[in-house]
């Protein structure tokens, strides 16, 4: 009962927020970089030069204020 | 002297109407105003002023050099100050290109105190001649998800479409949000004002009820600002006053209910 009045209870519009919040985050990290598979490969490049490395990855992230690049760089045991 | 673009991503949230108001009503307060439809092969601001029987030659007749720019801008005979430059209903929407764009905002600029260009929906070429010249962008928007969607892809597109920004300058750029349903809101089964704005992240210029005297006003070709007592009238009224740097309070459109939901509001 209680675990149908939880969707009961949110009105449409914090649902619609939720959606919308979700989408934007997505798509405001993906429209920037344009080569970014040409310089994830590069990266690894450069850094294999001095460790082993298994795999780069590059997550994108922005709003209207700010906008960041994470790069993870996963190290081969 | 401003550019204005006002522009939406979605189609059909309501720029032309915006535009045809914002224009009359800055006209009634004394500015010379040209409102320019860019929408090229979807004409639509020509009817919404009521001015569509009066068209001779288009935006695109003077960029073409087929008529003098004189020629083309219709003076409106009701509302002192406001003119129109229609768009083109040709099928090539290539016509326009920056040069000549600019051209025509250039000689705009010696004649008006504020060009008004209404752009095309999309993100397109259109949309980025609407833009290219802009000093300041009015993001229409409805609070539904999609329309909001729109508006923020459009958002982090002005500046790298205007030629402002690439010179060092900022390009204005503020929220319209069209067609709010008090009620629904009220309810919460409509983004609120506030949710829009805390998505967008950008200040608020105008706040425009859902209103059936909308409908009636395109019908008659009779921009509603004309109209003394309509509420969304007046919701346009306060942004063209905006526009003019006045500080305006935002209209509170809950004062029309009656007690009960005001005794509701309070036990909420």
């Amino acid at each position: 009962m209680s675990f149908f009045n939880i969707f009961k209870k949110k009105k449409s519009k914090e649902v619609a927020k939720d959606r919308l919040m979700m989408m934007l985050a997505y798509e405001r990290a993906n429209t920037h970089i344009e080569n970014l598979d040409e310089m994830k490969k590069e990266l690894i490049e450069v850094v294999k030069k001095y460790i082993k490395v298994k795999d780069v990855v590059i997550k994108t992230s922005s709003n209207q204020e700010i906008e960041t690049l994470e790069v993870e760089i996963i190290l081969e045991k | 002297m401003e550019v204005i673009t006002i522009t939406s991503g979605k189609g059909g949230v309501g720029k032309s109407t915006t535009t045809a108001n914002i224009a009359t009503a800055l006209a009634m307060l004394g500015k010379k105003v040209v409102a320019v439809d860019f929408d090229i092969g979807l004409r639509n601001l020509d009817m919404i002023l009521g001015l569509e029987n009066r068209i001779v030659y288009d935006v695109v007749d003077v960029m073409e050099g087929r008529c003098n720019l004189a020629q083309a801008i219709i003076k409106d005979k009701r509302t002192k100050n406001l003119h129109f430059l229609p768009a083109s209903q040709t099928k090539d929407k290539s016509v326009l290109d920056k040069d000549k764009v600019e051209k025509l905002i250039n000689e705009l600029k010696k004649d008006f105190d504020y060009i008004l260009i209404d752009s095309p929906a999309g993100i397109e070429s259109g949309f980025e001649h609407s833009i290219y010249l802009a000093d300041r962008a009015l993001i229409v928007t409805t609070p539904e998800i999609s329309a909001v969607r729109d508006a923020d892809r459009v958002i982090g597109i002005i500046d790298a479409k205007s030629k402002k920004a690439k010179e060092g300058k900022e390009v204005k750029k503020e929220i319209i949000i069209n067609r709010i349903k008090p009620e629904l809101v009220e309810k919460e089964e409509m983004l609120s004002i506030d949710d829009v704005l805390h998505i967008l992240a950008l200040p608020l210029i105008g706040v425009i009820p859902d209103d059936e005297d909308i409908i009636k006003s395109t019908n008659l070709g009779e921009p509603i600002v004309l109209n003394e007592k309509s509420l969304v009238g007046e919701a346009f009224r306060r942004v063209a006053r905006r526009i003019l740097g006045e500080e305006v309070e935002f209209l509170d459109f809950n004062k029309k209910k009656g007690l009960f939901s005001k005794l509701k509001r309070l036990f909420k």
